[in-house]
């Protein structure tokens, strides 16, 4: 008795769907786009080009946010952006970013409160 | 009846290997049994520490780091900004992360407000040339330690193991120098961070959902893979 034909498919396609639908992941929380390659890319190789990409990566993020199931920006990802743009020596862009990221998440209210006293006080120390 | 044995019986050792090929058999135990801390203190907000890189590859930490934010903050936690705090610490003095890893917890909270600090150790991040195979290995060891009570809130070990021989050993002589060459072209940088991204998705099914995730304490029965070693 040699098994049919039809059965031995039924058999292989189970075996098809049993394998993927194990490792299947739900939607994503927060919508991240290619945050996490460029800051790869930046880590890698730190240079002007990098660093631009990496900025718009978030700035994309931030923007695609309400795609997210959670309608939020990912946490740290305001004070990231702001950080950036310390860096690059924009103190009101970095600020302003600052104060988002306490807006959206409590939980850095305390950091975020020191970071932009260090700021203003860099920026009074210029003038 | 022999024609039947040598169909299915073939098939159900595929279908074994395929089903077990994710996970072997392991002592399972719930994520409340396992981490109850994690349940009582509820923390909210973790700080990601730069990792603790043990492995051979120097490079390992810098691009280990960038792969961290992620999956800690889908799973539901507030996640400090890890360069940010990375610098900073540098700024105050503590290049060595050593040094950062032996600081006493109740620093964290008082500079940063974190709950928790994550730390996170690079265990292995290499490629082990075999005679004619070789294996890529990116293993992860991660803790939750509270900021207000010191306690261990959660630790995991997240491995993946990568055979990097890319299954075609046909051709004799010519077959060997072809998946050598193939090794070398496969273990660029960036398949170490792939699969870091793998290894942290596998620490992260044994945490405790985070306030902003929807399962937050309501995975207290999730049953995980508990890996305290056999007695």
């Amino acid at each position: 008795m040699m098994l049919s034909e039809s059965l031995r498919r039924g058999l292989i396609a189970v075996i098809v769907v049993v394998t993927l639908s194990a490792c299947a992941k739900p939607a994503p929380l927060y919508v991240y786009g290619d945050y996490s390659e460029s800051y790869y890319r930046q880590a890698k190789t730190d240079n002007e080009e990098n660093r631009l990409k990496l900025t718009e990566s978030m700035e994309k993020a931030i923007e695609k946010a309400d795609k997210s199931r959670s309608g939020r920006v990912p946490p740290g990802m305001y004070a990231n952006l702001g950080y950036m743009y310390l860096k690059a020596g924009n103190a009101q862009k970095a600020l302003s970013n600052f104060e988002r990221e306490k807006a959206v998440y409590p939980e850095a209210t305390h950091f975020m409160e020191r970071m932009i006293a260090k700021v203003k006080l860099a920026e009074g120390a210029k003038k | 009846m022999i024609g039947f044995k040598r169909t299915l019986i073939p098939l159900l050792l595929i279908f074994a290997g395929l089903t077990t090929g994710c996970a072997p058999p392991r002592t399972l135990v719930s994520k409340a049994e396992k981490f109850p801390q994690m349940y009582v203190e509820q923390p909210r907000s973790l700080l990601v520490l730069p990792p603790m890189n043990e492995s051979t590859d120097a490079e390992a930490k810098a691009y280990y780091m960038t792969t961290v934010e992620m999956p800690f903050a889908l799973s539901g936690y507030y996640v400090f900004p890890v360069e940010m705090v990375s610098d900073i610490m540098k700024q105050e003095g503590v290049y060595d992360t050593e040094l950062l890893y032996q600081l006493p917890l109740d620093k964290f909270y008082e500079y940063f407000g974190a709950d928790a600090v994550l730390y996170t150790h690079i265990k292995k991040w290499d490629v082990a040339y075999l005679v004619i195979a070789s294996n890529l290995t990116v293993s992860i060891e991660a803790e939750i330690v509270s900021t207000r009570t010191l306690a261990k809130l959660w630790s995991y070990t997240g491995t993946v193991v990568v055979d990097l021989s890319g299954g075609n050993q046909g051709g004799g002589l010519a077959g060997l120098i072809a998946s050598a060459i193939a090794t070398a072209v496969n273990t660029a940088s960036a398949d170490y961070v792939r699969y870091a991204r793998v290894a942290n998705s596998r620490l992260i099914t044994s945490l405790p959902a985070g306030p902003y995730n929807e399962m937050y304490l309501k995975d207290q029965n999730d049953q995980i893979v508990d890996q305290t070693p056999k007695q």
